[in-house]
């Protein structure tokens, strides 16, 4: 029994004493986080090499690069909603017809800014204005340091609109 | 919408489509149902409506504990006649994120919320 413990002992100073005199430790086996071990690369014709050590480091992003633009995306709402609805008319099948074309062509222009890891909802009302009460709320559960929106209304005699562009960070 | 084929793993997408829209289809139409079922229109208490709807959805869908964000929107608009088109667009990864929307109405009023369910 206690030659045992004094060969486990030996045992690990000589663990110790493997480690170079400076102290220094290899840096390569220190920062990388994964090994992976190979056996027979035949088909790559290394027949004399069993095992080949293949050191992968693993890299993770924390945030965004680069923020979700609100004031570019606001110009992009502006433009687009009161170019195409001023001077129109509520027409149920005309306002239709444009709730959708905005809604995609706002989508298209926000995808053109080309913003990484963010995911884009866009959404828009088009009603008519007859003296009736209407109130659109939205509530969100994400995380504000990343995840933003941008909201444009435009009102005329007979219709208003009310659209919205919600950016979601993807983590 | 994706197949389910027998002997295969249920896919996320197939989860999100079916399971967990018809949970958030009845629990919304229970939140909107405490908070204006049984009431008429009235331009006072509309703000206060609205805040609770959404109020109420967020919590009973962060209840269900999945690993998503979520973006809840509600409209209430009085009956008169007046017509109201809403559309929605989205930017998002189709096997993992989702939407839901729930329409009602009473004698007085429509009401509409919409649910965006994004991964994380």
């Amino acid at each position: 029994m206690a030659d045992l413990v004094r060969d486990k002992r030996e045992k690990q100073e000589k663990k110790v004493d493997k480690m170079p005199a400076d102290g220094t430790r290899d840096k390569e086996k220190h920062y990388n986080s994964v090994i992976f071990y190979v056996l027979t690369f035949k088909c790559l014709g290394i027949h004399n090499v069993r095992s080949i050590f293949v050191f992968v480091r693993v890299c993770v992003q924390t945030g965004p690069s680069k923020p979700f633009p609100v004031t570019d995306v606001l110009k992009i709402l502006k433009e687009e909603i009161d170019n195409k609805l001023q001077g129109e008319k509520y027409e149920a099948q005309r306002s239709r017809e444009l709730t959708l074309t905005l809604c995609e062509v706002i989508k298209n222009r926000v995808k053109q800014l080309q913003i990484p890891r963010y995911r884009i909802v866009v959404k828009v009302h088009i009603g008519q204005i007859i003296g009736q009460g209407i109130q659109t709320r939205s509530g969100f559960l994400w995380d504000p340091s990343t995840d933003t929106f941008a909201s444009h209304s435009f009102k005329n005699d007979s219709l208003f609109c009310c659209a919205t562009v919600f950016a979601v960070y993807f983590e | 919408m994706e197949e389910y084929s027998s002997g295969d793993d249920v896919n996320l997408f197939f989860y999100i489509n079916t399971v967990i829209k018809s949970s958030i289809v009845s629990l919304l139409k229970f939140c909107i149902e405490g908070v204006i079922g049984g009431t008429d229109y009235n331009q006072n208490k509309i703000n206060q409506w609205t805040a609770s709807i959404v109020e109420h959805s967020l919590t009973h869908l962060v209840k269900l504990g999945r690993p998503f964000k979520y973006i809840v929107n509600c409209s209430v608009m009085q009956k008169s006649g007046a017509g109201l088109h809403t559309a929605n667009s989205c930017y998002w990864d189709t096997t993992t994120d989702g939407s839901c929307t729930v329409r009602w109405e009473n004698r007085t009023m429509y009401c509409v919320v919409s649910v965006f369910a994004v991964a994380m």
